[in-house]
């Protein structure tokens, strides 16, 4: 498994990041101190970056939480691994984030909102199989949850630094999104549904940890 | 980051002591509400404008910039070959740019897999970004611009962007127009544009009352998105709005282009360029994405997706226009219904070619897309070229999702309509975006997505045979 920032790295070759975000003007809030006309200066945020830290916030801590959680519960081992991946580079991204939003001044949250508390309890309950099963579906809806969340603050935010970092968080996220479904599929005995499986992509990245 | 590290730790100990029985749906909050609709302004008209007009330079730049690295976008037309109205050549040549190391050739030996890891997929088969994603919305050709308000001094320029192809790799100007109803007169446009101002002087006589009717309506502007009378609009002057033949210019189109209404959040959308309405009459589905099943259904549902991006909240404050579906829309599809397909002489009535007055190559090429090529098995002869469904080419076997180009996020596409190739010389750029910008280009892409293996006389033919359709 390659580490969260070698795959960031990866990510920026690729995405050719000549020219920063340029976000719709009509988004700006109206105390933005700009750096040129019509560029805001660095770390200054409008309410949907806010938002986006704090939410981004959340679901970090919660994946890193609930893959401890795995990393103890987990029947299948291969549930352990993709746990492991979730505590590492989920780990580096809100460690990631927490800067940025420091930087930019946005205070983040210091508990859990309550639908990731209730997560949390109900997977306490569960064991073997049934745990599995139900924490790659609780993985599964909160990865798509935070594909479109990314996708909102890369069109919608307007502090370039925020916005990288969405953009840079993406691809790994949809690539952790499609882990959880294989995985999904495979404890279920299913053919994985997608021509290209998460498993087989882009070099190391992709490969769920060896070890435990 | 040690506060931070607590926070987690706070974090977890919250989850143990956790002892919520609430069913998940009753406390998991929706994503933010703008992740679905468009959000209002936040700052004065002015202002924004400033901004945009400020940044315009740099959205052209980056998109330019984008588009040179993607594709040769040099001024390189077929020889002897124009556009069915006989003012514009039909470019030619492959212009999608190859990764260092790789021919078309050997990326074909390639295993989608293998593409995909070692990230060798040509970056102009990706789809087209917008040239200012996070706004959006219509973007007109200058000549349309130019000819609108010459003929209405109505403005379509937008101070955030400007169209961002060359004028040489889009459709001729003013497109020709063909009538199923008059055969025999051939082209009825005279070399103009259809406007509000000439349409009745061109078409009094050659149309029915109904259908003039019809077309008076697709010619008058209604509230658009970005043009409007509201502070949410990105051209100078409070607009009167767009009509549905600004970007279906003489029921062809100029290749304006917009994002799909059918994708949310904003950065996914993709960008649609303007289909041609040529042969509406044989198509039984409309739209790339949403399928509807009549030409009345998308003439009436244009005004709440063309017009305003599937959002009719936004629709509603900025004036939308309902037209009434048992009169006006009926009026606006009798008129589309009679547009022909441009003459293609070398068709028979089943649209095999007629071997007494194709070429070798062409015929060769007809070969090729009905065998090897296996083309016919969406494009069918018969049915116009098209069979009337959706299918998904699974495009991302050959890349890693989820990058962002130009704030425009790669995805996915989806199931797609197959589109007609009668009369698709006239059409560049090629596929629902855009993202092709002649017909050689869609070969490669055809060849490397379908797995064919091509030889360079089996590519050459097939673009031979293309352009004889």
């Amino acid at each position: 498994m390659r580490s969260l920032a070698q795959g960031l790295a990866v990510a920026t070759l690729f995405a050719s990041p000549a020219f920063a975000q340029i976000g719709n003007p009509a988004g700006t809030e109206p105390d933005t101190r700009q750096s040129a006309p019509g560029i805001p200066a660095p770390h200054q945020t409008n309410a949907q970056d806010q938002l986006f830290a704090q939410q981004a916030v959340i679901g970090g801590m919660a994946e890193v939480a609930l893959g401890k959680l795995a990393d103890r519960k987990a029947h299948n081992r291969a549930v352990a691994e993709f746990a492991g991946v979730m505590i590492q580079d989920h780990g580096k991204a809100n460690e990631k984030l927490a800067s940025l939003a420091g930087s930019a001044r946005i205070p983040l949250p210091n508990e859990p909102d309550a639908e990731h508390k209730a997560v949390h309890a109900r997977l306490e309950r569960l064991s073997g199989a049934q745990f599995d099963v139900a924490y790659l579906e609780a993985q599964v809806q909160d990865h798509q949850k935070t594909a479109q969340l990314l996708q909102w603050e890369i069109n919608s935010g307007q502090d370039a630094q925020l916005q990288r970092f969405a953009s840079e968080t993406l691809p790994i996220v949809l690539r952790h999104l499609r882990m959880a479904q294989d995985l999904a599929s495979q404890i279920a005995g299913q053919t994985p549904r997608e021509l290209a499986p998460a498993t087989t992509g882009m070099g190391h990245q992709d490969q769920p940890r060896r070890t435990r | 980051m040690s506060q931070f590290l607590k926070a987690i730790g706070l974090f977890a100990a919250a989850f143990v002591s956790s002892v919520a029985v609430l069913s998940l749906a009753a406390i998991s909050d929706p994503l933010p509400p703008d992740t679905t609709y468009r959000p209002l302004p936040t700052r004065p008209f002015s202002a924004v404008k400033a901004d945009d007009e400020a940044q315009k330079q740099q959205v052209m730049q980056r998109q330019a910039s984008l588009l040179n690295r993607r594709y040769d976008m040099s001024d390189r037309p077929i020889a002897g070959v124009m556009m069915s109205g006989g003012r514009k050549a039909v470019p030619g040549g492959v212009r999608v740019k190859l990764q260092s190391g790789t021919t078309w050739e050997n990326l074909a030996e390639m295993s989608p897999d293998e593409i995909r890891q070692r990230s060798l997929l040509p970056e102009g088969f990706l789809p087209l970004p917008h040239v200012k994603q996070a706004t959006g919305g219509q973007v007109i050709p200058d000549r349309q611009i130019d000819d609108i308000r010459r003929q209405e001094a109505r403005d379509l320029r937008r101070f955030d962007v400007n169209f961002d192809l060359p004028d040489h790799l889009t459709p001729e100007f003013p497109p020709p127009i063909f009538l199923t109803t008059q055969p025999h007169l051939g082209d009825v446009s005279r070399g103009q544009l259809l406007t509000i101002k000439n349409f009745y002087e061109v078409m009094n006589g050659i149309i029915t009352p109904v259908q003039m009717e019809g077309l008076r309506l697709l010619l008058t502007p209604f509230p658009q998105e970005e043009f409007n009378q509201t502070e949410d609009r990105k051209v100078a002057e409070q607009s009167t709005g767009i009509t549905c033949l600004d970007c279906h210019a003489n029921f062809h189109t100029n290749a304006a282009f917009h994002l799909t209404p059918d994708v949310r959040p904003q950065a996914a959308r993709f960008r649609l360029d303007s289909t041609s309405l040529r042969g509406v009459f044989n198509q039984q589905i409309h739209g790339s994405k949403r399928s509807l099943r009549s030409i009345e259904d998308f003439t009436e549902f244009e005004q709440r997706t063309a017009y305003f991006n599937g959002d009719h909240v936004s629709a509603t404050r900025k004036g939308v226009h309902l037209p009434d579906r048992t009169n006006q829309v009926a009026m606006m599809a009798q008129m589309q219904n009679i547009i022909d397909f441009p003459p293609a002489p070398k068709l028979d009535a089943f649209g095999r070619l007629d071997r007494a007055r194709a070429t070798e190559q062409e015929l060769a090429g007809e070969q090729v897309f009905f065998g090897k090529g296996r083309c016919n098995e969406c494009h069918v002869a018969q049915t116009s070229f098209m069979d009337n469904n959706m299918h998904d080419l699974k495009l991302e076997r050959f890349y890693q999702v989820g990058h962002t180009f130009n704030d425009f996020v790669t995805l996915p596409d989806g199931p797609i309509k197959t589109f007609t190739l009668r009369g698709i010389k006239d059409s560049p750029p090629y596929l629902h975006d855009g993202r092709l910008m002649t017909l050689a280009d869609t070969v490669e892409f055809f060849n490397l997505v379908l797995g064919l293996r091509l030889t360079q006389p089996e590519k050459e033919a097939l673009v031979a045979y293309m352009l004889a359709l």
